[in-house]
């Protein structure tokens, strides 16, 4: 279980990104961080995977823990082997390595061969495509091959936490609701606890058990899918659905009332 | 016709070579996108390291070999940890210019240390030259070759299917990615220049225990550039293919024009590469999906 007590983030000791954010993902659960553009929930991801330090950003205040273990002060490859994987946003692949090279890189903290051999029979079994392409460079592959490709890769690691940066950027609707199909199936089979960074409010709420809205590195809302489904401001601010139940159309409001203010 | 077999089996034989230390210089180009401008000075002080070694200490020669051996291991290590990795994150031209500066360094120390200026190994490889049909060539250039070309293939098995071989060249790709895969970037990057100062090790032995040990051997490293230039940057097979190429019109060159014309073909070529092919023969091109 995961567990985020009050986390402030800063980069560069200047730029404050995160002012107090708290979140816990139990144990075989999914749960789907959503929000605007520059909300912070990509730092959130990168201050649990370590990755955070890299980028010149710091955790200032709070704790997150893994399991009643304290992680926020360990680098990214001790948290990897804690089995904390990050997928990162905008289908980051070794471009000039092949499809299966890829994935191996993903297990690289797997002691033996056999291991690895029988993540990646796994990881074929989720993406039959992969199997087909992988002899193939990466760097060619189609942008929702590649983003499979990155998925496949955090599940090389056969992970206890996995956490996925928008998985649905840029790809078209059909492509997403298969990928969001092996993410249900994933965690349904293996138990993993899933975190999930989306702007597609819809397809991960319709995945997620659990959901927190994040503004201006605050959680401004949280609550089951079912839940901020149902609240009118999520609908009207995040699905395009008016309280009637009909697409709003945006022509018909002011242009002053549009920007939702949670605060 | 003898001439003509005879400077191609040199040509061939000592682009080997030039080959081995060139690989060097693709390992780091390869996980970290440094040029490594030491690489000459590499071979230089590798090798008279070995001469103190074998010749000043007088140490057996197998147990001298080893030990240069660690010696590059070591000096590799060191490089990496103290030069580079404090600046891990800077721009790339000031790890570049780093490298630079490493060369002068290395070049004064060895200038310190061995002042002789000028030194001979013990002979590694039998003396008798070899007739290959009516041409006689050296023996110990062909076995440099094949010294050579076992290291160059040992290697690029390494690259291909050792774990830690994928994760060097996926470091190349993307730095992030390969810590978010659990993958310690900084043992990556001290391997390939652990890897780059064994090859320019042994490279600097081939070539000193059948010339001498010079001055020369930082210009073998300068003609090394044009071996990665000419075979692209990051491909081994690049670097094995151009370095013979290297190799031949280097001795064609000397056998027409003169020996001193001989110098100047390496940097011609690089030249004449950039102009029409800045990829080298076999780089990678930009991969961009548009």
């Amino acid at each position: 279980m995961l567990n985020i007590k009050n986390i402030e983030v800063s980069y560069l000791n200047v730029v404050k990104v995160l002012h107090g954010i708290s979140i816990s993902v139990d144990d075989g659960s999914v749960v789907a961080l959503l929000g605007a553009n520059g909300a912070g929930k990509t730092t959130v991801l990168k201050a649990i995977s370590g990755l955070l330090r890299i980028e010149e950003g710091e955790i200032n205040d709070g704790t997150i823990e893994w399991n009643g273990e304290r992680i926020d002060k360990k680098s990214a490859v001790e948290i990897g082997k804690l089995g904390l994987v990050q997928a990162l946003e905008g289908r980051r692949v070794f471009g000039h390595l092949s499809a299966e090279e890829n994935l191996r890189v993903g297990a690289f903290s797997r002691a033996n061969n056999k291991e690895v051999k029988a993540e990646l029979s796994m990881v074929y079994n989720y993406f039959p495509r992969l199997e087909k392409l992988k002899n193939n460079i990466a760097g060619y592959l189609s942008g929702g091959e590649q983003q499979m490709l990155v998925i496949g890769r955090a599940m090389m690691a056969s992970p206890k936490l996995m956490m996925l940066d928008e998985p649905s950027l840029g790809l078209a609707p059909m492509v997403v609701q298969q990928i969001y199909e092996i993410i249900r199936r994933f965690n349904m089979d293996r138990r993993t606890s899933i975190l999930l960074v989306e702007q597609n409010v819809r397809v991960a709420l319709d995945t997620a058990h659990y959901g927190y809205v994040m503004e201006n590195g605050r959680v401004v809302l949280d609550g089951s899918a079912d839940y901020l489904k149902g609240r009118e401001d999520v609908k009207e601010f995040y699905m395009g659905i008016s309280a009637s139940g009909a697409k709003k159309s945006y022509k018909d409001i002011k242009h002053y009332k549009r920007r939702k203010r949670w605060l | 016709m003898e001439l003509l077999i005879q400077n191609i089996v040199t040509g061939l034989t000592t682009g080997m070579i030039y080959a081995l230390i060139a690989l060097g210089f693709a390992l780091i180009w390869k996980s970290s996108g440094v040029a490594n401008l030491a690489l000459g000075q590499l071979v230089l002080i590798s090798s008279w390291f070995t001469y103190g070694m074998l010749v000043q200490l007088k140490i057996p020669f197998l147990i001298g070999m080893l030990l240069t051996i660690v010696f590059a291991i070591l000096l590799g290590w060191l490089i990496e940890r103290l030069a580079l990795r404090p600046l891990i994150g800077q721009p790339i031209l000031s790890l570049i210019a780093v490298t630079l500066g490493l060369a002068y360094f290395l070049e004064g120390l060895t200038a310190f240390i061995w002042p002789q200026g000028q030194g001979y190994l013990p002979k590694a490889f039998p003396q008798d030259p070899i007739q290959i049909g009516t041409a006689t060539v050296q023996q110990e250039l062909l076995w440099g070759a094949v010294i050579s070309l076992v290291l160059f293939i040992l290697l690029s098995l390494f690259f291909k299917y050792h774990k830690m071989g994928i994760a060097m060249r996926a470091t190349a790709d993307d730095q992030l990615a390969i810590q978010a895969c659990a993958v310690p970037v900084n043992r990556i990057f001290s391997m390939s220049w652990i890897f780059a100062c064994i090859v320019a090790a042994i490279g600097g032995i081939l070539i000193s225990s059948i010339a001498a040990i010079n001055y020369g051997l930082v210009e073998t490293g300068f003609k090394s550039f044009s071996v990665v230039i000419l075979g692209g940057m990051e491909s081994f097979l690049g670097c094995i293919i151009a370095g013979p190429l290297i190799g031949i019109c280097e001795t064609f060159g000397g056998s027409l024009f003169g020996s001193s014309v001989k110098e100047l073909i390496p940097f011609l070529i690089i030249i004449i590469v950039i102009m029409f092919k800045p990829f080298g023969l076999f780089g990678e091109e930009r991969i961009e999906r548009i």
